[in-house]
C-alpha cells in the first residue's frame, strides 16, 4: 500500500445513501418502462422483443442489486445519518422488490404466447400503463429526498414530499381496481382462453399488481422515515 | 550566548520542520472544508490561509506559546541550576513531539501536534524531577489539568457552537426559503471570511507547537524577555505558511474533493464554530487541537440533521489518539533528553 504523507480526520464524512437510493429507484423505475414495452409486445404477438427485453431488465435488476449491497455494506452502525438506519433499510427493501417483481414478470412474459380478446388486451394496456404511472411518480417522490436534505427537512418540503407519497397511494388503488376487473375478466373468457391461459394472463395481472403493491409499500415506507426522524 | 549557540540553531530547525508539518497538515485539513464546499479554488484558499494564518500566529499566537513556553515546566527554576538545560530538554521535547508527529502522518492517524508537544515538553519536565532540578510539585499541575480538560471540552464545544449555528440558519434561512440551491450561493461569500477566520484562530493557537519550545530556551538562554520576541513568531507563522505551500495543497486537494457533502451553508457553521472556540482558547492561552474540535464541530452539523452521513467512528480513534499521544511524546522526549544528557551536550 502506498502511504501518503497525510494526515487529516476528515473521513469522518462517510459517503452518503442518498444518492444511490435516488438511483436505486430509477433503476426499479427502468425496469418497469422496459416491462411496458414488453407487455406492449407481448399484446402484439412480437415474442422476440419480449425475449429481448427479458434480458435487459435482467441487466438492470442485477445492478439495482448491486447498489442495494453497496448501501447496506456502507451503513455501519457508527454512521450517523438524518434518519434512522432501520426506517431507510425498511424502505430500501420494498423499493428493492420493484425491480424483482417486474424482473419476475418479464420472466412470465416469455413463457407463452398471448392469444385473447380485445378487451382483455386493452385491459392489459390500462393495468400496464396505470402501474407505471404509479412508480414513475415514486421516482418523482424519491427524487424529493435530495431537496428535503438540502433543506435539511424544512416543513414545506416535508410536505411536498408527503403529499406525493398520497398521490402514490391513491394512484396504487386505482391500480388495485383496473387488477381485480380485469381478472374477472380473464375468468370471463375461461372457455376461449382455456385454463393454461387463465393461470398465465392472471398470474401477470397480479404480477404486474404486486408492481404498483411494491411502490405503494414503499413510499408509505418512506414517510415513515421522514416523520419518525 | 549568541543566537548561533547550536543548541538554539537546533531549535529553529527543529521548529520551523515542526510548523512545516503544521502547516501541511493540520492547517491544510482546517482549509479543506472551504474547498470542499466550493467556496474557495484551490489557490485562493492558499493565500487567504498564508495571510491570515501568518496574522494569527504573529499578532495572536504568544499567549498560548506562552503556556507551552513557561506554563507546564518551571523553566525559570530549571534555568537558575544550568541555563543549557532548558535548551537540552525542550529540543529533546520538539524532537520527541516532530518524531511522533512525522510517525502518524505516515500511518494517518489523527494525533494533534498539540497533544504531542505537551506530552513532550512534561517528559522533560518529569525527568528534570526525577534528576531532582525541580521537585514533582514545581510542574503546574493545575495548568496540565487546565489544558488536558479543555481538550476535551474544545471539540465538545465545537459540536454545540456548530449545532446551535447550523440550527439558526436551518430555522430561519433553509426553511423559509423556496430555493435552498440559492442560499448556498449566497453563503459561499460568508464561507471566505470563515475561511480568513479559521486561519487566523489556527495561527493564533498552533504556532505554539513550533515556536513554544524555542522561546522556552531563548528565555533561560536570556535571549528573550517576559513576551516572546516578533521574529520567533514571524518564523512559526512562515514555517506553516511554507508547509501549506509545498505540501499542504495536496492535502487540501485529497480532503476537498472527498468531502463534497460539505455544503456552504453547512461547512460554514462547522467552520465558524470551530474557529470560534479556537481563537477563545488562544485568548485564555490553552493549547487545543484545532482538527479535534473541527470533527466536533462536523459532528455538530450532523446532529443538527445538516449532513447526510457522519461516520462517528473516527470519535474513537481521536479519543484513543489522546490516550496514546501524551504517554508516547513524554516518554520520548525524556529518552532523548537523558541521550542528551549522557553525551555531553
Amino acid at each position: 500500500m502506498k502511504k501518503e504523507y497525510i494526515r487529516s480526520v476528515l473521513n469522518i464524512f462517510a459517503s452518503s445513501p442518498f444518492k444511490p437510493l435516488c438511483i436505486h429507484a430509477n433503476k426499479g423505475g427502468d425496469c418497469v418502462r422496459k416491462l411496458s414495452e414488453s407487455v406492449h409486445a407481448f399484446c402484439e404477438g412480437d415474442m422476440e422483443t419480449v425475449e429481448r427485453l427479458n434480458h435487459e431488465i435482467d441487466d438492470i435488476e442485477h445492478e439495482a442489486d448491486v447498489i442495494k449491497q453497496t448501501i447496506r455494506g456502507e451503513l455501519s452502525s457508527s454512521i450517523m445519518l438524518p434518519v434512522h438506519a432501520t426506517d431507510l433499510l425498511n424502505f430500501l427493501k420494498p423499493q428493492d422488490s420493484i425491480s424483482d417483481e417486474a424482473q419476475e414478470v418479464s420472466y412470465w412474459l416469455t413463457l407463452r404466447r398471448f392469444d385473447a380478446p380485445p378487451e382483455i388486451h386493452n385491459g392489459f394496456g390500462e393495468l400496464m400503463g396505470r402501474t407505471l404511472a404509479t412508480v414513475e411518480q415514486y421516482e418523482k417522490l424519491v427524487d424529493t429526498l435530495s431537496e428535503l436534505l438540502e433543506s435539511s427537512f424544512s416543513k414545506r418540503d416535508v410536505d411536498d414530499t408527503l403529499s406525493l407519497v398520497v398521490e402514490v397511494e391513491e394512484m396504487e388503488h386505482q391500480v388495485d381496481v383496473i387488477e381485480k376487473d380485469l381478472v374477472r375478466k380473464i375468468f370471463h373468457n375461461e372457455d376461449v382462453l382455456g385454463g393454461v391461459g387463465v393461470f398465465h394472463l392472471t398470474r401477470l395481472v397480479m404480477g404486474i399488481g404486486k408492481i404498483a403493491d411494491n411502490a405503494e409499500h414503499a413510499a408509505d415506507r418512506l414517510r415513515t422515515m421522514v416523520l419518525r426522524r | 550566548m549568541e543566537l548561533f549557540d547550536p543548541l538554539v540553531i537546533m531549535l529553529i530547525i527543529a521548529g520551523l520542520y515542526m510548523a512545516w508539518n503544521i502547516g501541511a497538515n493540520d492547517l491544510a485539513n482546517a482549509m479543506g472544508t472551504s474547498v470542499g464546499s466550493g467556496a474557495l479554488s484551490i489557490k485562493q484558499v492558499i493565500i487567504v490561509a498564508a495571510v491570515f494564518e501568518f496574522a494569527g500566529a504573529v499578532f495572536f499566537g504568544k499567549r498560548v506559546t506562552s503556556t507551552i513556553a513557561k506554563g507546564i515546566v518551571p523553566i525559570d527554576s530549571i534555568a537558575m541550576t544550568d541555563t543549557n538545560l532548558v535548551a537540552i530538554g525542550m529540543l529533546a521535547a520538539i524532537l520527541a513531539a516532530g518524531f511522533w508527529i512525522t510517525l502518524a502522518t505516515f500511518y494517518n492517524l489523527p494525533v494533534s501536534t498539540t497533544h504531542s508537544i505537551v506530552g513532550a515538553v512534561l517528559g522533560f519536565g518529569l525527568i528534570a524531577a526525577y534528576n531532582g532540578i525541580i521537585g514533582f510539585n514545581d510542574i503546574n499541575w493545575p495548568v496540565l489539568f487546565k489544558i488536558v480538560g479543555s481538550w476535551l471540552i474544545s471539540p465538545v464545544l465545537g459540536a454545540l457552537l456548530a449545532y446551535i449555528i447550523f440550527s439558526l440558519i436551518r430555522y430561519f434561512i433553509l426553511q423559509k426559503s423556496d430555493d435552498p440551491y440559492r442560499i448556498e450561493k449566497k453563503f459561499v461569500f460568508l464561507q471566505v471570511a470563515t475561511a480568513c477566520f479559521i486561519a487566523f484562530a489556527h495561527g493564533s493557537n498552533d504556532v505554539a507547537n513550533a515556536v513554544g519550545p524555542l522561546y522556552a530556551a531563548l528565555n533561560a538562554l536570556d535571549m528573550a524577555g517576559v513576551t516572546v520576541p516578533l521574529w520567533v513568531m514571524i518564523m512559526g507563522g512562515f514555517g506553516m505558511v511554507f508547509g501549506l505551500a509545498t505540501w499542504g495543497y495536496r492535502v487540501i486537494e485529497t480532503i476537498g474533493t472527498k468531502i463534497t457533502e460539505l455544503t456552504p451553508t453547512r461547512g460554514f457553521s462547522a467552520e465558524f464554530a470551530t474557529a470560534t472556540v479556537v481563537v477563545m482558547h488562544s485568548y485564555i492561552a490553552l493549547p487545543i487541537s484545532t482538527t479535534h474540535t473541527l470533527v466536533g464541530s462536523v459532528i455538530g452539523v450532523g446532529l443538527a440533521g445538516g449532513l447526510a452521513a457522519v461516520d462517528l467512528s473516527v470519535i474513537g480513534k481521536i479519543f484513543l489518539s489522546w490516550v496514546i499521544t501524551v504517554p508516547v511524546a513524554a516518554l520520548t522526549s525524556a529518552l532523548i533528553f537523558v541521550g542528551l544528557l549522557g553525551i555531553g551536550i
